[in-house]
């Protein structure tokens, strides 16, 4: 798990993501995983945090395995894989599968699977605001996809058809792309693969474009179902470049990425041995919920061409932007700098909130890794029927122009606002969003301890009062204490929410949080986690600094 | 890392450059990458090519440099349908657009129920939307459903006790599942016994992300000893291909059992099935019983016998069964697989890939009503099915006897095992090759033995559940004129061999 550089302490990433103690790549057998990110300020990388802190907020996590001995143990059903008796039916490899692949974000939901909210018949389960799910628009999709249109068969489609997806869907899709995503000529349905959900375009991408142990750069936070997406069939592992929260004099904003990042990260991993192949983006980001402006998406695309990386650009959330920002495409950059090595990603679970119905596409103009790709495809079809009743979902642009997205994107803002609204009035930060179904909320100031470890307390808090949200180590977030939440559910579930919060940090925290830096300090001397190392050493004026910088950007 | 492939000797494996790859790949019809992904053990080194399955250097054959070494062996496996697939789909035969078009014997689907069940799938109670069934599942599947599938397992397999809903995974198709089986079963390298001729399409589901390999079980024609039918699997045979693969240090980790078996139609007795198992316990081995054209045995003649119809299974914990409704339903398009095993270790490692083969929610919901509709189903739908089918199979083997060309007369399935032996010259798999080419530029494609690694050549498979009107367009009476064509475009027709009659085929020239 530790590379050279990582100070001997365990480290956030990987490692919670992948549940513990089962480090090695599954396909591999030989790769350990090993962190990229790190936080030694190389490269002309420039933090405001003092190395002490940063220290201290990257490293002091508690693996899994221990917080299941504690806390956890007796709520979570155990995530080691075997029982002593059968351990020996799966392979090395399939316990490593059993045990490794699931993430702080599936746990949470399996806790609400087993009790989940209903305003009549659970009144008190589990609120899920965690899971990212459109639940706003049921009423359209469901009307648009039971008329008489979609209620059709023809032979071919209960037939075995091309593994890379029927031609005619291909094609309703790449007319689709070439208008909504804006590209500069039509898109070509050759170049089109459909697999069963973005899931499986991860798999594949990270199969054919990377061998067992290769690395690949991501920024963090990031969507932590990355790792066991690209890990489980893949075996391969994110490098992080981690971005923090601190806004310099080059950055504009919080968890801001450059490539200067970029470029520590890629070195940083080299030192460690590892062999980076790929840069994942997510675009609009997840869970930051902000838009890669198109000057800073070519600067990373032109990085990664002079260090022959591919590029994999997971637009999921492409058409939920809610705001007035103009969002970038990949697909609507005139010239790409490495066509070839460019690959976007965008399915119909987010946009469309249909996360049930499993279709992801994958646009890639190489024909090699096409073919490749399509190999493994097989393993990933989708139904003929659902391939048909998404070509006539496409085509009607008359219903999707003027009554759905027009809906959708208001339904979002709406439900985005109620949210940061009642955020704010508990005195939460929140980090300015554009799109998706979340925000990024700052719950630092109600951590005992600027500590992973407090992070994880509070979760279990937050649980404790049946609210789920995801918190930032889901995320591999390097700072503690941030918590990602969905707004795109009922506003009477919004309001509950608000309401759950709102009660829990109420009784929970021992005084009013009124002066932040009094109460962090409070919070600070109180704490008697003996992991969380130099904390005390860390200048408080520091983090006072750090809050009074988040003034500037958050939603008040 | 290092990837696992297999070259028989030293100058083979430095001389291993992509020209040699695309080679071995352009063999088509069935011989793909064999080399990289079977083990021939327990033959002669004179008549395996590679069977040194050494640790070559990645960087030896990477060709292209947008692909990792994995990427590009994908790239370059050609699966044991592929060559002839595509030759159909550039050229379908379809009688207003393309009447000379290829006619496609090869591709094992049943053809002959869409009337039946596009008007089952389109009743009202299908198209349901529900927000469930469009939120993130269960990645295990939606529990209505797997509940369904266990009653309905129960009933069709003859289950001594209800089997359990928490036993049941469901996904989007059987490939996907012998993908993620043999990943969580067997570690990169290791293998799998299954007796030839078999399915070839397990090859690349086990292969391509799991990197697990096939060891075979030869069975051929002959009738010896315990073998009293051709092409008998018996246990011995089993005993032998482990034993061959244990002493050349291969580990062995499972067994496969196609039943009704793809491509001879044979269905296992309840004696055989118990003696598979009890040889797979005192191994140590799982055993992964592929059933899905269990409800393809159309004559009453014949009985099926689900392992999970048996009393007691010798080593539950080691049985796993998959089904699936594309062949028994004549739905290939609509993808759906299930896994049966009581072992929860594997179910969960099993749902841990589940996010990479997932059903629709939308769909969950239509192959749970399909599935609850008892009385459609044996009413309607199985009656009819097994009547055309029957009928297909008698006027398909009805030609062959004309034609004088011997056949495995079998039940199950939507195939006949057929014995091309007597057009051969010399028996050699190129000349199956040949002939397998010969019959596509004649615009027929069927399967040849090689593409199910039979160990005979001259074998090949033909579907026969198509619809009959197409059959009776002329194309069977056309196939003498195909197979004579074919042949004399070859080779003169004195220098084919002459095969004495075997005892148990059916032979009537």
């Amino acid at each position: 798990m530790q590379g050279p550089a990582a100070s001997g302490k365990p480290k956030a990433g990987q490692e919670t993501a992948r549940g513990g103690p089962h480090l090695r790549a599954p396909w591999a057998g030989a790769a350990t995983l090993r962190t990229g990110g790190g936080s030694s300020g190389r490269g002309g990388v420039s933090l405001s945090a003092s190395r002490p802190e940063r220290r201290r907020l990257c490293y002091s996590l508690h693996p899994l395995s221990r917080l299941r001995q504690g806390r956890g143990g007796r709520r979570m059903s155990s995530g080691s894989a075997c029982s002593e008796g059968r351990a020996a039916a799966l392979s090395a490899r399939g316990s490593r599968i059993a045990g490794g692949a699931r993430g702080l974000l599936d746990k949470g939901f399996d806790l609400y699977i087993a009790d989940p909210f209903d305003r009549d018949r659970n009144p008190r389960g589990i609120l899920n605001l965690g899971t990212s799910e459109n639940k706003l628009c049921y009423d359209l999709i469901q009307e648009r996809l039971t008329r008489p249109d979609m209620n059709y068969l023809q032979p071919h489609l209960l037939q075995y058809s091309d593994t890379q997806g029927i031609e005619s869907f291909r094609e309703e899709i790449a007319k689709f792309l070439t208008e909504y995503a804006k590209a500069p000529k039509a898109l070509n349905p050759e170049h089109i693969v459909i697999m069963s959900g973005c899931c499986a375009v991860f798999a594949t991408l990270s199969t054919v474009l990377c061998d067992p142990g290769d690395g690949y750069l991501i920024p963090t936070p990031y969507y932590g179902g990355i790792n066991s997406k690209t890990w489980l069939y893949g075996g391969i592992q994110p490098v992080h470049v981690p971005l923090f929260s601190e806004v310099t004099d080059e950055e504009s904003h919080p968890f801001q990425l450059t490539v200067e990042k970029l470029e520590a990260a890629l070195q940083r991993a080299k030192e460690q041995g590892i062999r980076v192949r790929a840069l994942i983006l997510i675009n609009p980001h997840n869970p930051l919920g902000d838009i890669y402006p198109a000057q800073l998406l070519k600067e990373c695309l032109e990085f990664a061409h002079r260090y022959q990386l591919h590029v994999i650009i997971d637009e999921i959330y492409m058409l939920s932007v809610y705001d007035d920002t103009t969002f970038t495409s990949v697909l609507s950059l005139d010239c790409l700098p490495d066509p070839e090595r460019t690959h976007f990603m965008w399915g119909f679970s987010k946009d469309f909130g249909m996360c049930g119905i499993r279709v992801g596409v994958l646009y890639t103009r190489s024909h090699e890794i096409r073919k490749a790709v399509n190999k493994l495809a097989v393993f990933h079809g989708c139904p003929g029927p659902v391939q048909y009743v998404l070509t006539q979902f496409l085509s009607d642009r008359d219903w999707l122009d003027n009554v759905y997205f027009p809906t959708n994107k208001k339904r979002l803002r709406e439900a985005q606002n109620i949210l940061v609204d009642g955020l704010v009035k508990i005195g939460i930060p929140v980090l300015k969003s554009s799109g998706g179904l979340y925000v990024w909320a700052d719950f630092r100031k109600f951590l005992k301890s600027q500590t992973f470890e407090a992070e994880m307390e509070l979760w279990w808090k937050f649980l404790d009062e049946k609210l789920l949200i995801s918190p930032g180590k889901a995320f591999c977030c390097y700072e503690p204490g941030w918590f990602r939440m969905v707004f795109s559910d009922s506003v009477d579930k919004i309001y509950l929410g608000i309401q759950r919060l709102e009660q829990m940090l109420q009784t929970k925290t021992a005084k009013p949080v009124a002066n932040k830096t009094s109460a962090v300090e409070d919070e600070l001397s109180n704490s008697e986690d003996e992991t969380s190392v130099n904390h005390s050493n860390t200048p408080l004026d520091e983090i006072s600094e750090a809050y009074s910088d988040m003034k500037k950007i958050v939603v008040y | 890392m290092v990837f696992f492939f297999n070259i028989q000797d030293v100058p083979d494996r430095f001389d291993f450059t992509l020209p040699v790859l695309s080679d071995i790949a352009g063999m088509g019809g069935g011989a793909g990458l064999q080399e990289a992904r079977a083990m021939h053990v327990g033959r002669p080194l004179s008549e395996r090519r590679t069977d040194m399955y050494s640790f070559c250097n990645p960087g030896e054959f990477q060709s292209s440099p947008f692909l990792s070494t994995r990427g590009n062996i994908a790239n370059l496996f050609r699966g044991s349908t592929e060559e002839g697939y595509k030759a159909y789909h550039a050229d379908k035969y379809d009688e207003d657009k393309n009447p000379n078009g290829i006619i496609n014997f090869g591709t094992s689907e049943n053809k002959l129920c869409f009337d039946l069940m596009s008007k089952r799938l389109t009743q009202s109670d299908m198209n349901l939307m529900e927000p469930p069934l469009l939120q993130y599942p269960d990645w295990k599947g939606h529990m209505f459903l797997r509940e369904e599938v266990a009653r309905f397992l129960t009933y069709y397999c003859k289950a001594p006790a209800p089997l359990k809903a928490e036993n049941v995974i469901v996904l989007n198709g059987c490939g996907s599942l012998f993908s993620a089986l043999a990943t969580v079963l067997c570690d990169p390298g290791e293998a799998v016994l299954i007796a030839t001729p078999f399915y070839g399409g397990i090859t690349q589901s086990l292969f391509l992300y799991g990197n697990v390999k096939l060891v075979y079980a030869y069975l051929d024609s002959k009738i010896t000893g315990t073998s009293t039918r051709p092409f008998q699997l018996t246990v011995d045979k089993l005993e032998k291909a482990l034993q061959d693969a244990r002493s050349e240090s291969v580990g062995v980790k499972a067994l496969i059992l196609l039943n009704p078996q793809n491509p001879l139609g044979d269905i296992y007795s309840l004696s055989e099935l118990r003696d598979y198992l009890e040889f797979a316990k005192r191994h140590e081995l799982h055993v992964i019983v592929d059933e899905i054209y269990m409800l393809s045995v159309f004559d009453e003649s014949a009985t099926f016998h689900s392992v999970l119809g048996m009393d007691r299974l010798p080593d539950p914990q080691r049985t796993h069964v998959m089904w699936g409704i594309s062949k028994d339903f004549a739905v290939s398009g609509i993808r759906f697989g299930t896994l049966y095993t009581e072992n929860q270790d594997v179910a969960n490692a099993v749902a841990s890939l589940c996010y990479f083969h997932g059903v629709c929610g939308p769909v969950q919901h239509k192959v749970a009503q399909l599935l609850r509709d008892r009385d459609w189903i044996n009413q309607v739908y199985l009656r009819a099915n097994h009547a055309r089918l029957k009928a297909a199979h008698t006027y398909v083997t009805d030609e062959l006897k004309t034609l004088g060309v011997p056949f495995l007369n079998r039940n199950a399935g939507f195939f006949v095992w057929i014995d091309f032996r007597k057009y051969l010259r010399t028996g050699t798999f190129e000349e199956e090759m040949l002939l397998w080419r010969r019959f596509l530029d004649n615009k027929v494609l069927l399967s040849c033995g090689k593409a199910f690694e039979c160990s005979e050549p001259g074998w090949f498979r033909i579907i026969f559940a198509d619809k009959t009107h197409r059959l009776q367009l002329g194309v069977w009476h056309f196939l003498p004129f195909y197979i004579t064509q074919s042949c004399l475009q070859l080779w003169p027709p004195h220098s084919l061999l002459k095969l004495p009659s075997i005892p148990g085929l059916l032979c009537f020239s």
